[in-house]
């Protein structure tokens, strides 16, 4: 066993806390109160190669390994990017990009890919629908085959950068007679007649990520933008849980690290009672707790992402225990960070808070944790 | 980056589980008779000679597994069925094994180690005392030289294995400097107070003790170099022995209550189907996995990058004790009137868990350290 992270690894890391130090950071604060996704960024972390990371050179990507990509991530919340642009580098990277290249064909993947990778579009995926959140199977979203074309109808909700994607991946009944198996995917560009979003949603959090409802009516795409097979739409879906428990989780990760800074930072310089309140027991205390979690969900994401590397079957129950406690147990941390900051905690000024409400969505995006409780009661 | 153990280290931890297993089978080890637990503790060191296991990180290497890493999981595999003989075992290896190992010069490890190892030979240190805090007060246990002999004179308090012990390392001062007074048993002027009786750990034996003038011959003293570094280090081989016993027994209470949640059946169901049993279950493996893996990490930094692990064996140490906790007391919910009857698994490690955040590192004072080293002040 051997936790050691690569000297290239390493280097790259800190690349890119370097660059998204220099060239998101400082707007995160204006996106993040105006809601609004920067667009800028995004471009940029397509210029930097991040976006397609672990996609092959031939696409657009990079070519990187899954520990390395996760390190990316992780990167990005240490630099102290917030949580609503990560969410959305995370669907349009994991979810969409790497569904396309898993399962198109050589002419999606030459069609999409490159422009993906580049940033010059951007990617969701449409799963979740108002009655068909963790029960997945319940969607009623449906595709009909006539003639060379497929009809979609239905409603998909709470999709990151629906409003303001360009190319989404779908999932649909092909066959609402069966549960899982009846499901497809399929590739549906903005412009398509009978494809809207949504208004965007006015969320607690991650607010420059843009999310929305996507409508189909009547939407007739060509036959050719059927993802993969027929039927196996539930098991391309299942199979980004392992980017969603790795790379997903991995901003918080660093997220956490920067939280850490910042709260030291600001322990060392308020004075009360003549001192500063670093040097009070109780703050120690919560600076501790802010590290512990951190340090102990580190080897639960890294893990699924050496699993992944070494072309390992994800353990299903692994991965829901990782989901799981950085879900729950980041509240209280981030919530010890706010009141660590006392009223200046409750304000903008120090980050602090946007954190708590980014990460309020840890243990509800993804899966809640009552959906990686479910499953670890049924395999344990 | 490898999240693997290799095949022989597998098969070393699943003998030292076997061993484990077959101890507490054979010996009654949370009896809180004084006189069987130290016939117990006789009996374990004996057969884990039989093994490497003894040896890793003091006097060799284990047949197929070596390092901190390895001996944490070897530990955490012990802890679990047997945590009474588990604690005085490592006490005698790895905290006045390692000290000896560390610290001692050639003969004195000769003298010391190699009767260890073969098991037929029980250590105890002797650090705390009544005055030691965070911020470290000088020790008042100090030897006094008169010609070749040492006296040594002093109080220590909760000395793990005391009454057990055929050598207890006194940690003290010898002309103002460091030093292990390797102090035998019976000695003049050692006292060895009462078995305390304690929480937790009935199978073990604790004490305090005094030296009045206790005389040594100058070989039977090792001298670290530097108290700092001395207390830092006897705290950290401390606090990995009670991560390992955490672990090791919050597995063995989740073990229990998932055994029984998936036999015991109400209302014509498993009472795991009721979700408030399978998301406490859950709850409880997630709490007991993440400290497992945190404790994995800290003990291979001590390794790879010594300089790091003393801050996270203290993350591993406040968590997997915390968690041990926990996770013994949901079991205990679980388990309902089974797991209140002593002697099951939860209720052993409910009570253990409390030993394991008091001694080696306090969490409070892990938590002031660890508060001190974000900002820069450690």
């Amino acid at each position: 066993m051997d936790f050691a992270f690569t000297k290239e690894q390493l280097m790259f890391k800190q690349e890119v806390v370097r660059f998204a130090r220099k060239e998101i950071v400082p707007r995160v604060r204006e996106h993040d109160l105006a809601s609004a996704f920067d667009f800028d960024s995004f471009r940029k972390m397509g210029d930097f190669g991040l976006l397609g990371l672990h996609l092959p050179e031939t696409y657009g990507g990079q070519g990187a390994d899954v520990i390395t990509t996760v390190l990316a991530g992780e990167a990005l919340g240490e630099a102290g990017v917030d949580g609503g642009l990560t969410l959305a580098y995370g669907a349009h990277t994991f979810l969409c990009a790497d569904t396309l290249y898993r399962h198109g064909t050589e002419a999606q993947r030459q069609r999409y890919l490159p422009r993906l990778c580049s940033g010059e579009w951007i990617g969701c995926m449409g799963l979740s629908e108002p009655d068909a959140g963790s029960d997945v199977a319940s969607m009623r979203t449906t595709a009909v085959r006539q003639g060379d074309r497929y009809i979609l109808n239905g409603t998909k909700m709470w999709i990151t950068n629906g409003p303001i994607a360009d190319v989404a991946v779908v999932y649909a009944k092909t066959d609402p007679s069966q549960q899982h198996a009846g499901i497809s995917a399929f590739i549906v560009e903005k412009g398509t007649p009978g494809f809207a979003a949504g208004t965007p949603l006015i969320k607690m959090g991650v607010r420059s990520s843009k999310t929305s409802e996507l409508i189909f009516t009547d939407c007739a795409i060509p036959a050719e933008n059927l993802l993969g097979k027929e039927g196996e739409g539930f098991l391309y879906a299942m199979q980004t849980v392992e980017w969603d428990r790795s790379a997903l989780l991995a901003p918080f990760l660093g997220s956490i690290t920067y939280l850490l800074k910042r709260c030291a930072e600001y322990a060392k310089g308020r004075v009360q009672f003549g001192r500063p309140i670093g040097k009070f027991q109780a703050i120690k205390h919560k600076l501790a707790d802010i590290r512990i979690f951190g340090e102990a969900a580190r080897a639960l994401v890294y893990r699924i992402a050496w699993c992944k590397d070494q072309g390992r079957p994800l353990s299903h129950l692994e991965a829901a225990v990782a989901k799981l406690y950085i879900g729950d147990w980041s509240l209280q941390v981030t919530n010890d960070a706010v009141c660590l900051h006392g009223g200046v905690g409750f304000t903008h000024e120090f980050d602090v808070e946007r954190i708590f409400r980014d990460t309020r969505l840890a243990p509800i995006g993804g899966g809640t944790s009552e959906i990686q409780k479910m499953i670890i009661s049924k395999l344990i | 980056m490898n999240y693997d153990f290799t095949e022989p280290e597998k098969q070393f931890f699943a003998a030292v589980a076997e061993t484990a297993k077959a101890l507490a089978a054979e010996l009654q080890t949370e009896d809180a008779d004084a006189a069987r637990a130290a016939a117990n503790l006789r009996t374990g060191l004996r057969r884990l000679a039989a093994s490497d296991y003894l040896k890793l990180e003091t006097s060799g290497r284990g047949e197929g597994a070596d390092g901190p890493l390895a001996l944490m999981k070897a530990m955490t595999e012990f802890a679990g069925p047997c945590p009474s003989l588990f604690l005085a075992v490592e006490y005698s290896t790895r905290v006045f094994g390692r000290a000896v190992a560390a610290w001692g010069d050639a003969a004195q490890r000769e003298r010391w180690l190699r009767p260890l190892a073969a098991g037929e030979a029980v250590g105890a240190l002797a650090l705390s005392e009544e005055a030691m805090n965070v911020e470290n007060d000088p020790l008042t246990t100090a030897g006094r030289r008169e010609g070749e002999t040492i006296f040594v004179t002093g109080r220590k308090q909760s000395v793990v294995n005391a009454p057990a012990a055929d050598t207890i390392a006194v940690v003290g001062v010898l002309d103002e400097k460091p030093a292990l007074f390797l102090v035998p048993a019976g000695a003049p002027g050692l006292t060895i107070g009462a078995r305390r009786a304690t929480l937790g750990y009935d199978g073990v034996l604790i004490a305090d003790l005094e030296l009045k003038d206790c005389p040594l011959a100058a070989d039977a003293v090792v001298h670290p170099p530097d108290m700092a570094r001395m207390l830092g280090l006897l705290r950290f081989w401390e606090n990995q022995v009670l991560v390992a016993a955490a672990v090791g027994q919050s597995a063995a209470a989740l073990e229990a209550a998932r055994t029984h949640a998936k036999t015991h059946r109400s209302g014509g169901k498993p009472v795991i189907a009721y979700q408030e049993v399978g998301f406490k279950l859950a709850e409880m493996l997630t709490l007991h996995q993440t400290a497992e893996w945190l404790a994995y990490r800290a003990a291979w930094t001590a390794a790879a990058s010594p300089r790091e692990a003393d801050e996270l064996t203290l993350c591993a140490k406040v968590f997997a004790t915390e968690a041990a906790e926990k996770v013994s007391g949901a079991a205990l919910q679980i388990l309902s009137s089974v797991g209140y009857l002593k002697g099951n698994p939860a209720e052993i490690a409910y009570r253990g868990a409390k030993f394991g955040q008091i001694a080696g590192t306090s969490t409070e004072i892990a938590r002031v350290h660890l508060g001190d080293a974000a900002m820069g002040w450690r």
